[in-house]
């Protein structure tokens, strides 16, 4: 009987101590590793987006509330005026949710580039979304209309990867909706 | 001072985790691709399995025999919770690379086996000893490892090119089976290398491992 409580005990209190111990690190660790994933997973894509903006646009996020939750948005300066803003979206892929971010101009009327964040697709059909064949054809497309071919809009998707294809399109479209909301918000925001 | 020096450099010669025990395989085979790798996931398992040697080293007196393994991967557990989180704050690229082996050292045969075997019958500054040891013999194997199959297979060293334009990457070593070849190649190197001592002391040469299997403790040969 003794020997079975001290069992107990020990094991319970060698668990409560770490899982204290986890808590402790984890909570001192968290904004660092926050800012380590936006430098290495958001960072490259933005950098894809405005390959010649001159602030770190990782370092200078914001957060607005729009009817979908908080957005994180990431701005581009160039000679200290605010060139473009993007925000990241999630599309349905083939393998997994499509991280895409979305680069819009400052007025909003066009884009200004895609780079994609998180891909989890097939290797040569949905990977293939990267292609500068594909992602180009955003490169200073309207926001009025973003729609594959198929269905009435001039985007062609990557052959035998209608659904990445139609991923990526949907959630540039879900960013557009929530760029349209905050867009009054961002113009003040960063200055200019 | 001597045996602190035994129990800290058996470790790196006549019990070698990967290529004398052979224990530890998975992520001897999985994250040598390069070099830095390696070396990386050596200093992880160094600080995890210092730190866990260390605690079950001063719990043995605590730790009741039936929940004793119970114990141990509750400890090498956490810690290896601790040093994931802390490569993903301060190596976030070493960290992308390693991906599901970090989490993975908790499996590792190698930390239980130290514990079991070592820490849980021993004082504290003989079992880090023992950890250190290890710990370093394994980030030195693996560094090696990944220094073949990196020179052979993008004719580079921890990212440095050391072959000349003329060298045709050899792209078989940083795969899977390359990781297979280049470790088979190198335990039977071990072994003529051993029987050649052996020979030339004037013993009989041996067959199958040459350590005995106190030092992994975790199979049913013991005893």
């Amino acid at each position: 009987m003794r020997d079975m409580l001290k069992m107990i005990l020990v094991l319970s209190l060698i668990c409560g101590l770490s899982g204290l111990t986890l808590a402790t690190v984890r909570q001192a660790t968290r904004p660092r590793i926050e800012e380590q994933v936006m430098t290495y997973v958001q960072g490259p894509a933005l950098r894809q987006i405005f390959p010649d903006c001159e602030n770190n646009p990782v370092k200078d996020r914001k957060t607005f509330d729009a009817s979908t939750g908080k957005v994180t948005v990431f701005p581009a300066m160039k000679g200290g005026k605010l060139e473009g803003v993007a925000l990241e979206t999630f599309g349905k892929g083939y393998g997994g949710p499509i991280g895409i971010m979305v680069g819009f101009s400052t007025d909003g009327d066009t884009l200004k580039g895609i780079g994609i964040t998180t891909l989890k697709e097939t290797p040569g059909l949905g990977q293939r979304i990267t292609e500068p064949e594909f992602r180009d054809q955003f490169r200073g497309h309207t926001t009025r209309e973003v729609a594959l071919s198929k269905s009435g809009g001039d985007i062609a998707a990557v052959s035998g990867a209608t659904i990445s294809s139609t991923g990526t399109v949907g959630a540039i479209n879900d960013a557009i909706k929530i760029f349209q909301q905050i867009k009054e918000r961002l113009r003040t925001s960063w200055g200019s | 001072m001597s045996t602190l020096w035994k129990e800290f450099s058996k470790g790196l010669w006549t019990d070698l985790p990967p290529f004398k025990l052979v224990l530890g395989l998975c992520p001897t085979l999985a994250v040598t691709k390069t070099a830095y790798n390696g070396f990386g996931m050596g200093v992880a398992v160094i600080f995890v399995l210092a730190l866990s040697n260390l605690l079950v080293s001063l719990l043995r007196k605590v730790i009741p025999a039936k929940v004793r393994i119970a114990c141990f991967i509750v400890v090498a557990a956490s810690l290896v919770v601790c040093v994931e989180l802390l490569m993903q704050a301060y190596a976030y690229p070493l960290y992308q690379q390693l991906g599901i082996f970090v989490p993975l050292i908790v499996v590792n045969c190698i930390i239980l086996g130290r514990a079991e075997a070592f820490a849980s019958k021993n004082p504290i500054l003989l079992s880090v000893a023992d950890g250190l040891g290890m710990g370093l013999g394994y980030t030195l194997a693996l560094t090696f490892l990944g220094s073949l199959r990196e020179l052979f297979g993008y004719g580079t060293w921890f990212g440095m090119q050391v072959m000349g334009g003329w060298y045709e990457p050899f792209t078989f070593m940083v795969e899977a089976p390359g990781a297979f070849v280049c470790l088979g190649l190198i335990l039977a190197g071990m072994n003529a290398l051993t029987n050649w001592q052996r020979r030339s002391k004037g013993l009989a040469p041996v067959q199958g491992p040459g350590h005995d299997c106190k030092s992994c403790g975790m199979c049913a040969c013991k005893e």
